[in-house]
């Protein structure tokens, strides 16, 4: 920058300075009566003294060195002009030419957009003098410098000199497991039979004792919990360019989804809706206005009324419970008795010919029994029917209960004619999770909702007001 | 009646459960860690048959656990590593908020991890096991390999299930066990057939992602975790299997060409390493390098009756696999930057293709567009410019089909620009009976070896048009053609009768009969008609000497098969007049434009 400056400063001293700009010269001469100001103010100096010019000439400076690289005057005349020779050059320089035709190795256009296009030199790079962080890393240094002195090893260098004297004295050293995720991880064959040697060779009970050995896996867990396989293929209508019947079934299929959803939203809202007789008609709005006022007759009758039968009521309890208080006679007694006895003998009669009539009842008693037979037959296989399709039914594992995700279907109108422009419908990810969840692998569940322990308090800063 | 009396729930099922709070504390595990060790050990929540009485008279909806499962999940090491783990981050955080930093240093360094080997072996007893179960490890590594390194699960995973992912492509490319894929609206569905197991997976788009918010990441990433040590495991033993170097190496000869290219403005060496390994246009290191596989050929066993024909058709569907393994060798692909260059070059690297791209495009590439030894060159715009006369410029959806029709279809119906036939999936199968698409029946057509349409010109669009009418014209006729033999056998029939009953009517009516002689005719024995018409024979006579209970049930069946088929009729019918409906229309629009 300095170096710019002093160039500037040094052009316009000169006297054969030369403008790039034609207008610099005639700019002056155009401007016309001057304001008379008092300039013994610095504010009135700033906005009414007349630096056009100057400006102009630096912007011309800055022009200069953007375009050539410092000012036209200053460079020698060695790089502004050359000596034309004739056409002896051009003959050389054509060959060389049909070779850069046939070399595809232009610059791209996108290159040459972002080069500079300036020729002024880039600032000095700060942070090659000054670096970030320096005071701090150079007291790292010196305490380094002091431990060392003192003979303290850094920990990175002591734990490395203590592995490799472990390695040459040829101690086994435990390693550190390698986490799981670790991209590089290595991989052996883990089902090959020579894998568990060093854990078979020892006794058994020494193993199970100090349980170095698994505890065995009850073969129950190896069942899947749900019939349904890990990858359910769409229908056929769910292909990026699917025949028109497919489709068409798809999109049936959806809309019956569809339809099923708003029968549901309908019907709990006709279950909500208010009853046309709960709502007030202009009968009940003059009922209840003149509630109070009017009613007095009726409710006198009303209470006469009730009076009455009060009464009748009064006279039926009162009978009620005398008739049954009273004693049974010796008498009455014997009478029942007998007739209890009468009534046992007849039914045991009866029983005793019916089933004697059985007998001859035998085809249809048999009819009767294959009936039920078969009635429970049925039963027994429509049981077993509904077990089975249990098995694939995504079961009731927590406070929620599992949701079929939406159909992923396109419209007609949706559908792409390529591969290129084919937009996918749905997330892998969140047909993988549905899986999971239909599978019984794991439980439904909602996003935890946000709860605030308290409640925000309203400010206004200076900065903005709140638009109301 | 003396002793206790007895409490209620003490015994019975709720014996055999435990809530999962309880399960909880008596690991003294925190709820995530809980639900991640659950994860990983394979143990899931159970729903009680009666669940007032294992809720303690409750009806609140709860988390069970089978008590024996808890107790199986205390002798785990790893529940240790897990209080380890939160011991660790307390200790951590107690060392920064005291600035003690070398204290901090020594405790990083300590950092407690744990491994996953144990509970592979433990949950996949042998290798088949662990194969059945790749359904999900793969396509969960392919989903998280497509994440973006945006925060949403460590970089590392992402990076571990690219790794492995594309371990898995290169094994199935050197073992082409490829069978199907389907290109949904969702993903890629593929289909491989290892060792004997089928495995499907699926593969989402590219770029195609909005991270939901409803699902739990957490434990997806448990569940990927799991995943990518198992599939680490698998990738192994089954490179091994094919005596494949692991971790894979390319071919020596592949890697020279590849170097050759020219690549230093890659960043990292092993950056570049795993791009070229997941290009798949090259080859794999063997262990023995073999230059030629043998073929092994099945014993044959003297076999009869149903075994002998089971056998033929196992024979005839080996040989079919055979044929499909090598459904693209000799054949020289090329791609452009348009189409989905990692499935594409995937595919036909499994069915023996040789692929390549533009070189500004993706490392790896082998040829360049202007070799003229390129066979196809899949394009995915409207048109292209400067175009080669001796390739076929096709759209991608031409290799799908193929693999799942198992043959090269014609390229003609794939044309640059031209309207594709729809895309159908290969993962439906129609019983007897079903509506099959015409477009399915075409394709059956041209697997059994038929020409559809002699008459097939690619030239013009009316043309193509009128073709198309014709081939479904045919189709039709087939069916129609076999009706009317049927029904000539049948006219034949009559006319014998006929004649016969003439005779006897002359002969009843006491005339002379017009006796003359004419010269006998060869009748032509159809044999195969002959043997149909025995087995029909037979067949309705089994009819009738069926059972009433069974005949009822025969009725029965018959009639859903019958009902199918009316179905089925219709569906066709209702093809044919939208068809026709929509032929009209661009009739139509054409003599407008006219």
């Amino acid at each position: 920058m300095a170096a710019a400056r002093r160039n500037r400063r040094m052009a316009a001293l000169q006297p054969g300075f030369l403008p790039v700009k034609p207008d610099l010269d005639n700019g002056t001469l155009n401007i016309g009566k001057r304001k008379r100001v008092n300039k013994n103010k610095k504010k009135n100096w700033n906005r009414h003294s007349d630096i056009q010019d100057v400006e102009e000439f630096l912007d011309d400076v800055r022009l200069q060195e953007r375009a050539v690289g410092g000012l036209i005057a200053d460079k020698p005349d060695e790089s502004l002009f050359f000596v034309d020779i004739g056409e002896e050059e051009n003959k050389d320089v054509q060959p060389d030419e049909e070779e850069k035709k046939g070399k595809p190795s232009r610059p791209l256009r996108i290159d040459l957009i972002l080069q500079p296009d300036s020729k002024v030199p880039p600032p000095k790079d700060v942070l090659a003098h000054q670096r970030p962080n320096a005071k701090k890393e150079r007291r790292i240094a010196q305490r380094a410098e002091k431990l060392a002195a003192k003979g303290v090893v850094p920990r990175r260098q002591k734990l490395l000199q203590l592995r490799r004297a472990a390695a040459a004295a040829g101690t086994l050293v435990k390693e550190k497991p390698v986490p799981n995720t670790n991209p590089n991880r290595a991989f052996y064959d883990l089902w090959s039979a020579g894998g568990e040697q060093s854990t078979e060779a020892a006794d058994p009970y020494y193993l199970e004792q100090t349980k170095k050995k698994l505890v065995k896996r009850p073969e129950k867990l190896n069942d899947k919990p749900s019939v349904l396989p890990a990858i359910e293929v769409i229908a056929p209508g769910g292909s990026y360019n699917p025949d028109f019947f497919s489709h068409q079934a798809l999109l049936r299929e959806a809309h019956e989804v569809e339809v099923k959803k708003l029968k549901a939203e309908q019907k709990l809202e006709r279950q909500l809706a208010v009853k046309k007789e709960d709502k007030a008609t202009e009968e009940t709005i003059f009922k209840e206005q003149v509630e109070g006022l009017i009613e007095e007759e009726e409710e006198e009758e009303e209470e006469e009324g009730a009076g009455r039968e009060g009464g009748e009521n009064a006279e039926e309890s009162a009978m009620g419970p005398a008739a049954q208080q009273e004693k049974k006679t010796e008498k009455q007694r014997k009478k029942e008795k007998a007739e209890k006895i009468k009534e046992m003998q007849r039914r045991a009669e009866r029983q005793a010919i019916s089933r004697r009539q059985q007998l001859f009842q035998l085809r249809s008693i048999h009819a009767e029994l294959k009936k039920r037979e078969q009635r429970t037959k049925l039963r027994q296989s429509q049981r077993k029917a509904r077990q089975e399709a249990q098995k694939a039914m995504p079961r009731r594992l927590g406070r929620l209960k599992y949701q079929d995700p939406d159909l992923d279907v396109q419209l007609s109108d949706e559908l792409a004619g390529s591969l290129r422009t084919l937009k996918p419908e749905g997330s892998v990810l969140k047909d993988r999770f549905k899986s999971f969840q239909k599978r019984n692998l794991i439980e439904p569940r909602e996003r935890a909702k946000f709860k605030r322990k308290y409640k925000l308090k309203y400010v206004e800063k200076r900065a903005f007001k709140e638009i109301k | 009646m003396g002793g206790l009396q007895k409490k209620k729930f003490e015994s019975g099922a709720v014996t055999n459960y435990i809530t999962r709070n309880k399960a909880r504390k008596k690991l003294s595990l925190s709820l995530p860690d809980f639900r991640r060790l659950c994860i990983l050990k394979g143990i899931y929540p159970h729903e009680p048959k009666h669940k007032k009485k294992v809720n303690k008279g409750s009806t609140a909806p709860r988390t069970f656990y089978l008590l024996k499962d808890i107790r199986f999940l205390m002798h785990e090491p790893i529940v240790g590593k897990f209080r380890a783990y939160k011991i660790f981050v307390r200790k951590l955080r107690k060392a920064y908020a005291k600035a003690q930093w070398s204290d901090v240093e020594r405790i990083r360094e300590n950092k407690p991890g744990y491994k996953l080997d144990h509970i592979i072996k433990e949950r996949y007893p042998s290798f088949i096991d662990a194969l059945r179960d790749l359904d999900d490890a793969l396509s969960m590594c392919f989903l998280f390999s497509t994440f973006a390194r945006t925060g949403k699960c460590h970089v590392q995973t992402i990076q571990l299930c690219r790794r492995l992912s594309v371990e898995w492509m290169n094994y199935v490319v050197a073992s082409r066990s490829l069978r199907k894929v389907f290109l949904s609206i969702k993903g890629i569905y593929y289909q491989a057939e290892v060792l004997g197991q089928t495995v499907t997976w699926l593969v989402p788009y590219q770029f195609a992602h909005d991270h939901p918010t409803d699902v739990d990441y957490r434990v997806m990433a448990t569940f990927t975790e799991f995943y990518t040590t198992l599939l680490g495991f698998v990738n192994f033993r089954l490179y091994q299997s094919l005596n494949l170097l692991y971790p894979p190496k390319l071919d020596s000869k592949a890697e020279t060409e590849l170097k050759a290219a020219g690549e230093e403005d890659y960043a990292m060496d092993s950056e570049s390493y795993l791009e070229k390994l997941s290009a798949l246009s090259a080859s794999l290191a063997r262990v023995i390098s073999t230059a030629e596989e043998e073929e092994a050929e099945p014993d044959h066993f003297p076999a009869e009756g149903e075994d002998l024909e089971r056998m033929e058709e196992r024979e005839k569907a080996q040989k079919e696999q055979e044929a499909q393994k090598r459904l693209f060798e000799g054949l020289k692909f090329f791609l452009t930057r348009e189409v989905p260059r990692e499935s594409l070059a995937f595919l036909i690297r499994c069915f023996g293709g040789q692929v390549s791209w533009d070189k500004s495009l993706c490392i790896g590439s082998t040829y360049d567009v202007t070799d003229e030894t390129i066979t196809h060159q899949i394009v995915d715009r409207p048109s292209i410019e400067k175009q080669y006369i001796n390739r076929y410029y096709i759209q991608p959806q031409w290799v799908y089909d193929c693999i799942n029709a198992k043959i090269l279809l014609p390229v003609e119906d794939y044309f640059l620009g031209v309207t594709l036939p729809p895309h159908l999936s290969p993962f439906v199968e129609e019983k007897e009976g079903d509506y099959v698409p015409p477009e399915k029946l075409k394709l059956m057509a041209l697997q059994r070896g038929e020409q559809p349409g002699e008459n097939f010109h690619p030239s013009q669009d009316e043309e193509e048009d009128d073709d198309e009418e014709e081939e479904v014209d045919d189709d039709d006729d087939d069916d129609e053609e076999e009706e009317e033999d049927d029904e000539e056998a049948e006219e034949e029939e009559l006319a014998d009768e006929a004649n016969l009953k003439k005779m006897e009517q002359q002969r009843s009516q006491g005339k002379a009969l017009s006796v003359k002689v004419t010269p006998g005719k060869v009748k032509a024995e159809n044999r195969l008609r002959t043997e149909e018409e025995e087995k029909a024979e037979e067949k309705r006579l089994a009819i009738m000497m069926m059972k009433k209970k069974e005949k009822y049930l025969y009725d029965k069946i018959m009639f859903g098969k019958k009902r199918k088929v009316r179905e089925a009729n219709k569906l066709a019918a209702k093809r044919k007049a939208h068809d026709e409906a929509g032929k009209a229309d661009k009739k139509k629009k054409k003599a407008k434009k006219q």
